[in-house]
């Protein structure tokens, strides 16, 4: 028996036995070929499997991730379709050349050209043509990888990474764990396993390697372990937790369609996050009882032009005809430096997470916010849509978002097109200056949202993405925890609701802390609904101020943590 | 040979979207369909080739066609690309 470690990205206990999914190598020996008819119909026969193979995934990928990211695959297929392209393949052949170079030599050329052209669209469909040979090869090699559709029940993934088009495979009920060699809390991978309630430990060095195929492993979603060949007492033991998990699933349920309030009765609203309209969906299903965090980044990082107005106004409507009439807050653009989104013209930054990022960039290219912001007003019209702001510092920023939508609003009156005119406009809290400041910013604010990770590392000025200074990122730092009450008192004083979106609010060793300080709204990730509905309820108002008081006398992150896992196992 | 001339007003010059509509406006005519861009020329069925050009909005482009259908591919393809094709 053996104990692997990572990191916890998805909780749950899963029992099962390893496949390790590698992206095959594609290597092979150059030949020169003497039957170039026969050579011909191989390629083709391949070219014919790669378009099979990448449509199924297509349709896989559209029904259960989003017609956006099938796209992706059917752009494959256009471009392997090109007659052009393949004529200058089979010229290749009809010279000896054998299929797999005849490709990888044209592929590689075209691939050559389009980042030769200096245009940042054309560029990056580089990385696509050699997406498509990849593809190709592997099927003239017959490399192609597993299909993970087809797995047995019980079947525990090793991958180096968990890719879009793997998640699009897996069938519900088939996958009990997933462990991958890359990856952090806020990776995609993570995001795809928690949103499928599958666990999963992430960054476990060399897992394709020390995994081997059929060996029986636990994993431990919560404490980010993998335990290889468990013995009899680990295995029943991972049994009983598991099974304890599963019952406690069940006794979530009486929490199904109930009111969110504290033990002595004081409603508060339980709202989740979500990352596109489909989401919300599932938010709804899951019993939320609004969305408390619509991120719209997804609008522009999946698109490779500017997306309209109407398109932005077709999603955002999507969504709150989803929500049927609950509150629906939308941040707007969050973007910088740091993400590559070639039309929108950043500019690479030393430092993009204290740069030219989110509201500022929307308030210094008008052009660009006055879409979003005419989009979700005229969504507004559809359900209770509210703006949220990300990153605001200053005051003045409020004021500048508040005077361009009113602005757009005389415009709409002029077109005689329907809005909300009573919408609500918040600022999300996930700055020092922004918490500094929250009993001035209340005044030209609707409500608050805090983000807590992002608070949390600005206020700590630490990267969480560094391991080196991963330590100081705490949320239970009393630094941070200063700050939130702060923000709250301030938000609760001046009558404006006080709401969290960011991963704390869902912590149920933190939750007595917000019930004590005043916490209106808990956004949460769908998955987490109905146990943050359970833990709020758990707790009085007396009891939980009587405890925070306690809890922030004290001065390290560490001395705050332990006394907060105490009452927990109380 | 019949040919035209044109100016792409696509604002993002001619990427994937607007090539694979062209390619398919090609494909409705029987006569073979040419660019000419920066002096090469292009064929005009080609996804990949167009989109290797990297021809940019206000570039001009030269359409020209040689078969029975030259007037009638190249009149309608010109008419497309001034159209924005789509974008």
């Amino acid at each position: 028996m053996e104990t692997l470690e990572g990191i916890n990205a998805s909780a749950g206990i899963g029992i099962g036995h390893v496949l390790v999914v590698e992206e095959p190598t594609l290597e092979y020996e150059s030949r020169t070929v003497s039957d170039t008819e026969a050579e011909k119909q191989r390629f083709h026969a391949a070219i014919d499997g790669y378009v099979a193979y990448t449509q199924a995934q297509a349709d896989q990928m559209a029904e259960q991730v989003g017609p956006k990211e099938a796209e992706i695959l059917t752009g494959h297929i256009v471009m392997i379709a090109d007659p052009y392209m393949q004529g200058e393949m089979e010229k290749l052949i009809d010279g000896g050349t054998c299929a797999e170079d005849a490709l990888s030599q044209i592929c590689d050329n075209f691939a050559a050209m389009f980042e030769a052209t200096g245009d940042e669209l054309t560029m990056q469909r580089a990385t696509d043509i050699r997406d498509v040979k990849g593809g190709v090869l592997a099927e003239l090699l017959n490399k192609r990888p597993v299909d993970i559709s087809l797995v047995p029940q019980g079947t525990v993934l090793v991958t180096h990474d968990l890719t879009p088009s793997m998640t699009a495979s897996i069938r519900p009920g088939t996958v009990v764990g997933i462990v991958t060699e890359t990856g952090g809390m806020t990776s995609h991978s993570a995001i795809l396993a928690r949103a499928m309630e599958i666990p999963a430990v992430l960054s476990v060095e060399n897992a394709c390697k020390a995994l081997a195929d059929g060996v029986q492993v636990v994993v431990d979603g919560g404490r980010g372990t993998v335990t290889v060949e468990p013995d009899p007492d680990v295995l029943s033991a991972a049994q009983k937790e598991s099974d304890r998990l599963a019952a406690r699933q069940e006794e979530l349920k009486r929490f199904v369609g109930c009111r969110t309030v504290t033990a002595d009765g004081t409603r508060v609203e339980l709202f989740a996050n979500i990352g596109k309209p489909e989401d919300a969906t599932q938010a709804m299903e899951r019993d939320a009882e609004g969305v408390g965090l619509f991120r719209t980044e997804f609008l522009f990082m999946d698109s490779t032009s500017m997306p309209s107005e109407d398109e932005q106004f077709e999603a955002y409507k999507k969504a709150a005809l989803i929500c049927k009439g609950k509150p629906i807050i939308i941040r707007t653009l969050d973007i910088g430096g740091d993400k590559d989104i070639p039309y929108m013209g950043f500019e690479h930054e030393d430092n993009p997470f204290m740069g030219f990022r989110a509201v500022r960039y929307c308030l210094a290219r008008e052009d660009v916010y006055r879409i979003q912001l005419r989009a979700l007003l005229r969504a507004s019209a559809f359900g209770d849509i509210r703006i949220m702001v990300p990153l605001v510092t200053c005051v003045d920023e409020m004021t500048a978002v508040r005077d361009l939508i009113s602005r757009y609003m005389a415009e709409f009156d002029n077109e005689g097109v329907a809005y909300n005119k009573d919408i609500q406009i918040g600022a999300m809290i996930e700055t020092p200056a922004a918490a500094l400041m929250a009993d001035e910013l209340a005044k030209v604010c609707d409500f608050f949202s805090i983000g807590t990770n992002d608070l949390t590392g600005y206020t700590m000025a630490c990267d969480r993405g560094n391991d080196r200074v991963r330590y100081l990122y705490s949320t239970y730092n009393p630094a941070v925890l200063r700050s939130i009450r702060n923000v709250i008192t301030a938000g609760n004083e001046a009558g404006i609701l006080v709401g969290m979106c960011g991963e704390a609010a869902a912590n149920p060793l933190l939750i007595p802390l917000w019930v004590a300080f005043g916490l209106g709204e808990y956004s949460v990730n769908a998955a987490s609904v109905l146990a943050t509905r359970a833990a709020i309820n758990r707790w009085s108002l007396d009891e939980a101020k009587a405890f925070a008081e306690r809890i922030m006398e004290l001065s390290t992150a560490a001395a705050v943590y332990e006394e907060l896992k105490k009452i927990e196992e109380e | 040979m019949y040919s035209k001339t044109v100016t792409l007003v696509n604002p993002q010059g001619f990427h994937m979207r607007p090539a694979s509509l062209f390619v398919a406006e090609v494909g409705k005519f029987s006569a073979p369909v040419k660019i000419v861009a920066k002096g090469n020329e292009i064929p005009g069925n080609s996804l990949m080739a167009i989109m290797a050009a990297g021809i940019k909005c206000g570039d001009e482009i030269e359409v020209k066609a040689e078969g029975e259908d030259e007037q009638a591919a190249v009149e309608a393809i010109v008419a497309f690309v001034e159209s924005g094709m789509g974008d």
